[in-house]
């Protein structure tokens, strides 16, 4: 057991955080409030461009595939310096953590062609049309159907909350092909394809984040497909085992609480009643940062994480949760908008214990499969 | 980074496993509060145990999973301090050791050849006489209590010495108290895995899945926290670590009682051993708000108050 960085990883880091001093523009701040406001997610197209150039954008692929075989480790480094600078790459960090990766493993040849070199060159922006109205947590009830028509498929049906969805140029789409969790089919679908709709949900989140999406008859050839019929479920659990420590929020978090600190300080308002709090809030980032490097250790030794991504997720979700507490009780004046940087981790760190799998579905996982308790009746 | 033992450390938990399986089970007859056992304090000086933070290859990373591994036995002896504390004096100091925090009860301090006596910013060494002690029997915390009656001679520590003491006591703590919530957690999983009520075991109502998982999540932490410090011997990680400690336990000792029902209250179940070992540590070096002060004076560069 050792706790320390190679000299490769720590100057991976110093190289991560020179081309983000290089790149971000003076009025970042300003750029980066709400993760997919129109000047953030533009700013992150020409961003990632400039990452894929200088090899810093997809350095954990394959070379095959324009990255250099980098372990795990480069790849959570990098999000970890890309997310504590409020995360200039936009949503194309998902196609580096994992869509690009899913469909590595599981793309046609033709699809592999077609998307993976344009993720590469940080060109392309997709969504993941998972949820839908009747179907959050339970993801395996969706609606969404994909009807085979000929030599197409037919789908129609609705998403919600959909990041990214207005930006997009593709979407990961789960629908149904038939019935049960082996009836679930994943689409490649371009979003220009006639019969999407997409509407903007006004959130606390900030400004075009998340998004319905709407799908009336809409056309796409088998080739579309990734994978098998029924496969959706095999993938996506595969697919979310890379996404689950796939962010690393306790960086922003820790971060955020200690540029706080520092303001709390500046103007003499931290004492011991303050320094508490924060003291508390800062054990909890460390914990979560430290059950998100143990899972990227065991990634790295080709080990895919079990239950235990469940704790540290949830570890997570307790460490953004004490620092957004303390900002709003102790700098209240970022919620008004006095500190952007502030303003734009509240807005991300709100929804830490429900996007991507909620706090109690990830409490469930680590009852039943962490500690073996005897299964909840159905 | 490495989260995985080292062949090293993989021997010691071997040994460790092999020799905790001799105290793993308390006495059937046994209903009281302090189970210590001189036998398992034997064993681990004759092997040497007490000396591993010393050995290069191994380190007070090893003897704070050596901590951690021993804490979740029933049966306790005066550890945490001599494998994690005592090594980074330069002083020859006979254990048992024991603690004495501005007068306050401590742990172990009636048999203890030497004496920590911390009193407001000093740290002094002390040895005292069977006379200066007095054993605290009736304590209700799971360790051998007692306190100072004497007055034996305290030889103050130069400052720097006496912050390396804070700091070791703090990663004591904290990987002590890994190994008691990792204990009280277990028990009070396969608590509720048997106990039946309403027709089915108590541990598939959500309530407490969610609860006894949170727990779980708590448990972890520290135990990394404590290691890291341990590793690192930072003065910020060992705070961070001790906060993360007592804080979880406040929690955690709460919630596992909950949800043992009257069962915990006995002291049939062992609950209790593990939960008021927790309850004697929760006060250490000013408890959390003492923790938090140190977190704020060496990870925010706060003045101490
Ligand atoms: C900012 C943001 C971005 C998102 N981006 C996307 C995206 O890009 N693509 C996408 O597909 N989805 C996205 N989502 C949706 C996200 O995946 C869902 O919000 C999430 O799965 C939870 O579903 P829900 O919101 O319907 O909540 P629900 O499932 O209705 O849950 C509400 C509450 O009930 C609890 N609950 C539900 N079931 C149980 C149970 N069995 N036991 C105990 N408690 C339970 C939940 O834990 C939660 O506390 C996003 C969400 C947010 C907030």
């Amino acid at each position: 057991m050792d706790f320390a960085w190679t000299s490769e990883q720590e100057s991976f880091r110093a190289s991560v955080r020179q081309f983000i001093q290089d790149n971000l523009p003076d009025n970042w701040e300003h750029i980066a409030h709400g993760p997919a406001s129109k000047e953030q997610s533009a700013f992150a197209k020409q961003f990632c461009g400039a990452l894929a150039e200088a090899g810093l954008l997809v350095p954990h692929w394959p070379e095959r595939w324009g990255g250099r075989d980098a372990d795990p480790w480069i790849a959570f480094i990098l999000a970890e310096e890309m997310w504590m600078a409020g995360e200039p790459r936009g949503g194309q960090y998902m196609n580096v953590n994992w869509i690009g990766p899913t469909l590595m493993l599981f793309g046609s040849e033709a699809q592999q062609e077609r998307y993976i070199p344009p993720m590469a060159r940080g060109e392309t922006i997709w969504c993941q049309g998972f949820s839908e109205p009747e179907s959050g947590s339970d993801l395996a009830s969706l609606r969404t159907r994909a009807e085979r028509v000929g030599d197409v498929y037919r789908i129609n049906g609705q998403k919600i909350w959909t990041s990214y969805a207005g930006d997009a140029d593709t979407c990961f789409l789960l629908a149904r092909t038939s019935q049960g969790k082996g009836g679930i089919s994943i689409f490649l679908l371009p979003m220009t394809t006639p019969g999407i709709t997409v509407r903007d949900i006004p959130s606390i989140i900030g400004e075009g984040d998340i998004h319905e999406v709407f799908f009336d008859d809409v056309e796409v050839p088998e080739s579309a497909r990734l994978g098998e019929e029924g496969q959706a479920w095999e993938i996506v659990g595969k697919a979310l085992s890379l996404e689950r420590v796939g962010i690393p929020r306790f960086a922003l978090a820790s971060k955020t609480l200690a540029d706080a600190v520092k303001l709390l300080q500046s103007r003499g308002s931290f004492g011991p009643g303050v320094a508490e709090q924060a003291a508390k809030a800062h054990a909890a980032c460390e914990a979560a940062r430290l059950y998100s490097y143990s899972i990227i250790d065991q990634r790295a030794k080709g080990i895919i994480a079990g239950a235990e991504a469940s704790v540290g997720r949830f570890a997570t979700v307790i460490c953004e949760r004490l620092v957004s507490e303390f900002v709003v009780e102790h700098v209240p004046e970022a919620i008004s908008g006095a500190h952007p940087l502030l303003l734009a981790h509240h807005q991300r760190g709100i929804v830490a214990g429900i996007a991507s799998g909620a706090a109690e579905i990830q409490l469930n996982l680590i009852a039943t499969q962490f500690l073996e308790l005897p299964r909840e009746p159905r | 980074m490495d989260f995985a033992l080292n062949d090293d450390q993989l021997a010691v938990e071997g040994a460790l496993d092999k020799l905790a399986e001799r105290f793993a089970t308390s006495p059937v007859d046994f209903h009281g509060f302090a189970l210590v056992s001189q036998e398992l304090d034997n064993e681990l000086e004759e092997s040497q145990y007490f000396e591993i933070a010393a050995i290069p290859e191994m380190g007070p990373l090893s003897a704070a999973l050596a901590v951690e591994r021993l804490a979740r036995l029933p049966y306790t002896a005066e550890i945490a301090l001599s494998m994690l504390v005592r090594p980074h004096l330069d002083l020859e100091l006979p254990r048992p050791i024991a603690v004495i925090e501005n007068g306050r009860p401590g742990r172990y301090v009636a048999s203890a050849k030497t004496l920590i006596v911390i009193d407001g910013d000093s740290v002094g060494i002390a040895h005292p006489t069977p006379d200066d002690v007095e054993a605290l029997p009736d304590s209700l915390f799971a360790y051998p209590m007692g306190r100072l009656t004497g007055s034996p001679e305290v030889t103050p520590l130069p400052a720097e010495q006496a912050e390396a003491v804070r700091n070791w006591m703090r990663v004591a703590c904290a990987a002590e108290m890994a190994g008691l919530l990792q204990a009280a957690v277990d028990a009070t999983v396969e608590h509720i895995s048997v106990r039946k009520q309403f027709g089915r075991p108590i541990g598939t109502f959500q309530a407490l899945r969610h609860r006894i998982a949170e727990c779980a999540v708590l448990t972890g932490g520290v135990r990394w926290l404590a290691l890291k410090a341990a590793w690192s011997g930072d003065a910020g990680d060992a705070a961070l670590a001790a906060l993360h400690a007592q804080d979880s336990a406040t929690r955690v000792i709460y919630d596992v009682h909950q949800m043992s029902g009257a069962m915990g209250m006995t002291l049939e179940m062992d609950l209790h051993l593990w939960t008021y070992r927790m309850k004697a540590l929760i006060s250490e070096l000013g408890g959390r708000s003492g923790q938090a002060q140190a977190v704020a004076q060496h990870c925010f560069g706060a003045s101490a108050a």
